[in-house]
């Protein structure tokens, strides 16, 4: 198996690995946009439009950085050989570290949550952009963590857990930390702090104007965001078994904006449906291999061109199934 | 009430007040008049301390309300702790949300267990026909009834002390009268407010004092009637 992972790591490119799940990678990508939507839809209060989508780009590399950290917590106990702690541990342990490496994330979160308080729209972009470069190269440059070949041991942990009591893990807590996510989002962008929020995000000066500390409010999104974000990098670190800086590029980031692009960007269950479903359509275009990165732009572009809003606008499920009121309420 | 001293500010290299000084006493409709540039907006934005981007830098001088100086004051606690509100020129409403939204999100500013109902209340008899609107998207109102939200917005907000920016602007004659008149039963019912104008003479009218600022600087002072009579603001601002 590890040979295999270390191949598959050598590509650099995460998507073009073939022998893991595809239950798995659905399951994960529809993690990770969930943190991606928020990014974009939410947090990125200050900036307006088309910002927002270079935002989510620096935002996923944050990311990915907390993944790293995950992984170098979690590997400690096993890839030194004396592991720190014993393997069945690491049953109990995996959420803590994954939501440890979320923390983190939302740490370096801040980097760009002060700068927001002055800069707007797409200067506020360049800035994120550059954050995402100075985060790769970085990364690129420290030998600890494997500098660009990339880093990997997260596998030898699953395994451990494994040995104990056999069970999908990976499955299990992706599951578990998408609904998690979800219910978050929700619980927070119905919160009165979240209405601040949504209301940087359509007006700011509207939103001073009616006492809303923009700047707090910035750098309760900006981490909450990266945190989520770095949760879903850890996640997606432990089921891929191999990370380096080379898979958090744009083209991981332009992945989940597609997602939220054909959602809609107010509406949380659609993000939801559609990360499911451009996740699918990923999988399924595989065989064509690069010209799949034709046909997904030219997706984006036609729904851009013809439904500007999304699938579902800010349109919740319930609207369209208004029965599904009495199991869930959606907002 | 509000005491602006000697203030000077700038955006940039370019200053744009030039050291003014006005005084806004408590329960009184002041006005401050000029036309394009003279820094009324300026004026405005200096006292609602707007983050960077929008509002000038102040060089010098002082805002004191209530004897404290604004100066230090970050721009939320303007208004949900010195309850000052703002109605900024073009609107700034929730377009997307719908009129008692926007009125709800303006209650943000208030502290808990505050009366909203009342605010409400007050909101809906001042202006019935936001009432009457109250379910609607506020981007589908008409000017003058967007108008109206971003009054009663800061109405909600739990102010004493309004600062108004052009509300006239874009508005039918009828509507600005409207307007004016519910300024003036806000004002009856405690309200100081501070309102700035290009339309001079239907400011002049309704405020009980008035300071004709031109370039940066105050140039009369005078109470509403006073100044409709000075010639020079006759020529000027009220077209002969």
């Amino acid at each position: 198996m590890l040979p295999q992972a270390s191949d598959l790591g050598w590509d650099g490119n995460v998507l073009g690995l073939d022998s893991w799940g595809s239950a798995e990678l659905v399951t994960l990508a529809g993690d990770s946009v969930k943190g991606h939507f928020f990014i974009t839809h939410y947090a990125v209060a200050g900036a307006k439009g088309a910002t927002k989508e270079f935002i989510d780009r620096y935002n996923a590399a944050y990311g990915y950085v907390s993944s790293l950290l995950s992984v170098i917590l979690f590997t400690v106990d096993k890839e030194t050989g004396l592991s720190l702690l014993p393997a069945s541990m690491s049953l109990y342990l995996f959420p803590v570290i994954i939501i440890i490496g979320g923390i983190a994330a939302g740490i370096v979160g801040l980097l760009v949550a002060i700068p927001s308080f002055k800069t707007r729209d797409d200067y506020l972009a360049i800035i994120t952009i550059a954050v995402n470069f100075i985060i790769i190269t970085a990364l690129n440059n420290m030998d600890f963590v494997g500098g660009s070949r990339g880093y990997m041991g997260m596998k030898k942990v699953i395994y451990g857990m494994e040995d104990v009591f056999k069970f999908p893990y990976m499955l299990f807590w992706v599951i578990t930390f998408a609904i998690f996510t979800v219910f978050l989002i929700r619980r927070f962008i119905t919160s009165t702090y979240g209405k601040g929020i949504i209301a940087i995000k359509q007006d700011e000066v509207a939103a001073e104007i009616m006492s809303v500390d923009t700047n707090h409010m910035k750098l309760v999104a900006f981490m909450f965001s990266s945190g989520l974000a770095g949760i879903s990098g850890g996640l997606f670190a432990h089921v891929i078994g191999y990370v380096n800086p080379g898979s958090f590029s744009i083209l991981k980031s332009t992945e989940a904006l597609v997602m939220v692009y054909l959602a809609g960007m107010g509406s949380l269950s659609g993000s939801v449906i559609s990360a499911i479903l451009f996740t699918i359509l990923l999988e399924l275009l595989r065989p064509l291999q690069i010209f799949k990165w034709v046909l997904i732009p030219l997706i984006l572009i036609l729904v851009m061109q013809f439904r500007p809003e999304g699938l579902m606008g800010d349109k919740e499920l319930s609207h369209f199934f208004p029965k599904l009121k009495k199991y869930y309420k959606f907002k | 009430m509000l005491e602006i001293k000697d203030l000077k500010v700038r955006y940039g290299n370019i200053e744009a007040l030039h050291g003014i000084s006005f005084t806004v006493n408590k329960g009184e409709i002041v006005t401050l008049i000029g036309s394009n540039g003279a820094g009324k907006t300026t004026t405005l934005l200096s006292l609602s301390r707007l983050p960077k981007p929008e509002a000038p830098t102040v060089v010098s001088g002082d805002i004191l309300y209530n004897g404290e100086s604004l100066l230090k004051v970050p721009p939320h606690e303007i208004v949900s702790k010195k309850r000052i509100a703002l109605v900024p020129e073009g609107r700034h409403i929730f377009g997307n949300l719908t009129v008692n939204e926007n009125l709800e999100i303006a209650t943000y500013a208030l502290d808990k267990g505050a009366d909203v109902k009342a605010g409400y209340d007050q909101v809906y008899t001042l202006f019935p026909r936001l009432y009457e609107r109250r379910k609607q998207r506020s981007e589908s109102l008409s000017g003058g009834e967007q108008q109206m939200l971003a009054v009663g917005r800061a109405l909600m907000s739990g102010a004493d002390f309004i600062m108004l920016d052009e509300p006239s602007m874009g508005l039918a004659p009828v509507l600005v009268q409207d307007m004016f008149k519910a300024m003036k039963v806000m004002n009856e019912s405690g309200m100081t407010i501070l309102l700035i104008e290009q339309n001079a003479r239907i400011a002049l009218q309704f405020a009980h004092r008035g300071y004709v600022i031109n370039t940066g600087e105050i140039v009369a002072t005078g109470t509403g009637a006073e100044l409709m009579q000075d010639p020079e603001v006759k020529k000027a601002y009220l077209g002969g």
